[in-house]
């Protein structure tokens, strides 16, 4: 059904663009898409905390900009600790009558590297915290793409990269993707949910019932990189589909520690579907493939029984 | 000249990956961060060859601790990054030093402060010369100037770094990491390394030994503070290294180190095919800084001219090293400029005129 409208999807959400177009981003970069969604869906009354990454680097190459919302570039580690230093200096100005009391969301955003290896320190601080009007979106690409395409712990099995090189003696990443989300959610925090720039209702959707949780909430985000994958530019869109309809990416929330599984997927695609076509792939062979089928399914399945358990 | 058949074309972050295997280094820790990301790329692909360990880690903090413990272990051990990533290793650095643990540490510096950008800058000087990291500790540090003394320091850095159990920095740039020129690694003399009776593998049939750096009675600490200066100073005596050039008539030195030297060659030749008596200084180690040779020219020389690609670092370290004897000028580009020998050429020549030393 999304399908037919998604063509629509500038037209059917708030019009304002507040990542701008101009910005330097790869053709066919659906983590700019990603970000412009993110965006749509915060209004104006955000500050962004923006880590080092392919997201602060295309976007702001002074005197330009790409942010039409306040915004700063931190360091690549700290994205969590100053968004926490934000939501922090701005309860305080409120509190003390300095400026008038509204709901501003502080905002940290990264890539995966800024997120899952570098900065989880400092955004597990900022769960803890349980800071107020907090939300945090990772921008998942599966490997550090800005400094040249090198492996992270959100990089998934199999994929090669410029420092986990496939070859004779290598598949490439030797250990399986880091589960973001889940350690996310293990904080308790109000909202936590997968989501993808293929999925652009349903991204918009989260967002907003992220920022309406209250905070913390903790967003992981899909977002397809043609040049890290080595697909063809024109194909982003499509291999987020077929991340999630293979069940590789699965689009979910957690509301209060209650999953939910939010996309409509009645029958899983095989992963060879996903695998295929992408560059950093081609080396795996039928048995590569098999094993990432049986962790595919195994995790589908784990997540589809916490549905069936919280919905029953 | 004869040709040597062992001269290979390779990029500087390469250069530094071959010359650490060369060296015995089996274990390197790294990070991405640019301009440096050919030396992990290198060493995920070489060290597996070799039947080393190549990690990359999940932060900088994480690639210098990881570099301790495999040092505690006993193994030749190298990690790098570019100036942000120094910065986050600056704890592990000084822990280093105060556990007198060997560790070689490159940072192809980019222009600063905060993230800056990745052009080739010199801003890092300070933070590697000054110890960088908290306490009364010195790193050694070499500066390259071409892709072979990337390949001879880093191999040398080695040894020394297992002869004095210090960490030992690798200080160039952008410029130096990103460009390719031919090598050798066959100038490498490898040095006669103490036994490592100190390192941590299990205590089976022998008394268990401790590693640490904390010592809460002051009295001891400054024992222990006065030992690491007695090393130091026998660093200062036996590593200071630098290179002079044209320097026997000159009557205005120009110091620099690094890219910069590079500049400032192409710049003193021109002038020198002016007729202008201009030669170089140039230091190869940054700490120990090859203070006395400056002093000593200060009798000859009428002007010294400092060029850094910093807004004046080492300059401060010229004016130590000259206690009042003559007068320096300083030339600096920040920001990751790389100057033109033309440019450079330019104010020796207007300095020179000036200061009529015709
Ligand atoms: C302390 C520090 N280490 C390393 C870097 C270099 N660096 C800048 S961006 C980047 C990669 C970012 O990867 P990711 O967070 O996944 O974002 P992406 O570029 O993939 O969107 C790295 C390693 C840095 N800026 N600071
Ligand atoms: S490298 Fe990938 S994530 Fe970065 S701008 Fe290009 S397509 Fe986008
Ligand atoms: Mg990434």
């Amino acid at each position: 059904m999304i399908d037919k409208y998604a063509v629509f999807v500038p037209n059917l959400t708030n019009r304002a663009e507040n990542f701008t177009s101009g910005h330097r981003a790869c053709q066919g970069c659906a983590e700019a898409l990603a970000v412009r969604h993110v965006l749509k869906a915060l209004g104006h009354d955000i500050v962004i905390s923006n880590a080092t990454g392919c997201m602060e680097i295309v976007s702001s190459p002074l005197p330009l900009t790409a942010w039409n919302v306040p915004w700063i570039h931190v360091t690549f580690e700290n994205a969590g600790a100053v968004a926490s230093g934000v939501a922090a200096g701005l309860k305080v100005l409120m509190r003390k009558g300095k400026i008038p009391e509204k709901r501003i969301v502080s905002v940290g955003m990264g890539g995966d590297g800024a997120t899952t290896d570098i900065g989880l320190q400092a955004l597990s601080g900022a769960l803890e915290r349980m800071h107020k009007d907090f939300l945090y979106v990772c921008f998942d690409n599966e490997a550090y793409m800005n400094t040249g395409i090198q492996r992270s712990s959100s990089t998934p099995y199999g994929a090669a990269t410029t420092t986990s090189p496939a070859g004779k003696d290598s598949i490439g990443q030797h250990t399986w993707k880091k589960n973001m989300a889940a350690i996310a959610v293990a904080h308790d925090i109000p909202y936590v949910a997968t989501a993808c720039s293929s999925y652009p209702f349903d991204l918009q959707a989260k967002v907003i019932k992220a920022v309406e949780s209250g905070g913390p909430a903790y967003l992981h985000v899909l977002s397809v990189c043609p040049t890290g994958w080595r697909i063809p530019s024109h194909l982003a869109i499509k291999y987020g589909r077929l991340a999630v309809e293979t069940g590789v990416f699965p689009l979910y929330e957690v509301q209060d520690g209650k999953y939910r599984m939010t996309a409509d997927i009645p029958k899983l695609r095989p992963v060879r579907d996903y695998l295929s076509g992408q560059g950093r792939f081609r080396h795996l062979t039928d048995t590569d493939i098999d094993i990432i089928q049986k962790r595919v399914t195994k995790e589908y399945d784990k997540l589809i029984s916490l549905h069936k358990s919280n919905n029953g | 000249m004869t040709k040597n058949k062992n001269k290979k074309l390779m990029r500087g972050n390469a250069v530094v990956g071959e010359a650490a295997i060369k060296a015995g280094c089996t274990c390197y820790f790294g990070y991405p961060i640019t301009p440096q990301n050919q030396l992990p790329e290198y060493m995920s692909r070489r060290l597996v060859e070799v039947g080393g360990v190549f990690i990359q880690s999940e932060s900088e903090i994480s690639a210098i601790n990881m570099a301790l413990g495999a040092s505690v272990a006993g193994a030749r051990v190298m990690t790098s990054s570019s100036s942000p990533g120094i910065s986050l290793k600056q704890e592990g650095i000084s822990f280093l030093a105060g556990c007198e643990l060997p560790c070689v540490i490159v940072n192809m510096a980019r222009g600063g402060p905060g993230l800056g950008n990745i052009s080739p800058a010199q801003s890092d000087y300070f933070q590697a010369t000054r110890g960088g990291g908290h306490g009364d500790y010195r790193s050694l540090v070499y500066a390259p100037a071409s892709c072979q003394e990337l390949a001879d320091l880093t191999m040398e850095a080695f040894d020394v770094a297992d002869v004095y159990r210090n960490p030992v920095m690798i200080l160039a740039d952008g410029m130096i990491g990103q460009m390719m020129e031919p090598v050798t690694y066959d100038n490498y003399k490898p040095r006669e390394i103490p036994p490592k009776d100190y390192i941590l593998d299990g205590a089976k049939d022998r008394p268990s030994r401790i590693i640490k750096s904390l010592i809460l009675n002051p009295h001891e600490m400054e024992e222990f503070n006065w030992k690491l200066a007695r090393k130091y100073r026998i660093i200062e005596k036996n590593e200071t290294k630098y290179e002079e050039f044209m320097m026997d008539d000159a009557k205005v030195a120009v110091i620099a180190y690094g890219t910069a030297a590079r500049i400032a060659k192409g710049a003193v030749k021109r002038a020198r095919n002016d007729g202008m008596r201009v030669g170089l200084i140039r230091p190869i180690t940054l700490w120990p800084f090859p203070s006395e040779i400056i002093y000593r020219r200060a009798a000859s020389v009428g002007l010294f001219f400092v060029f850094e690609m910093s807004a004046g670092q080492m300059v401060e370290d010229v004016r130590l090293a000259l206690k009042g004897e003559s007068e320096i000028y300083f030339y600096g580009r920040p920001g990751g400029i790389v100057p033109t020998p033309v440019e450079v050429q330019r104010l020796i020549t207007r300095q020179y005129y000036q200061k009529g030393l015709i």
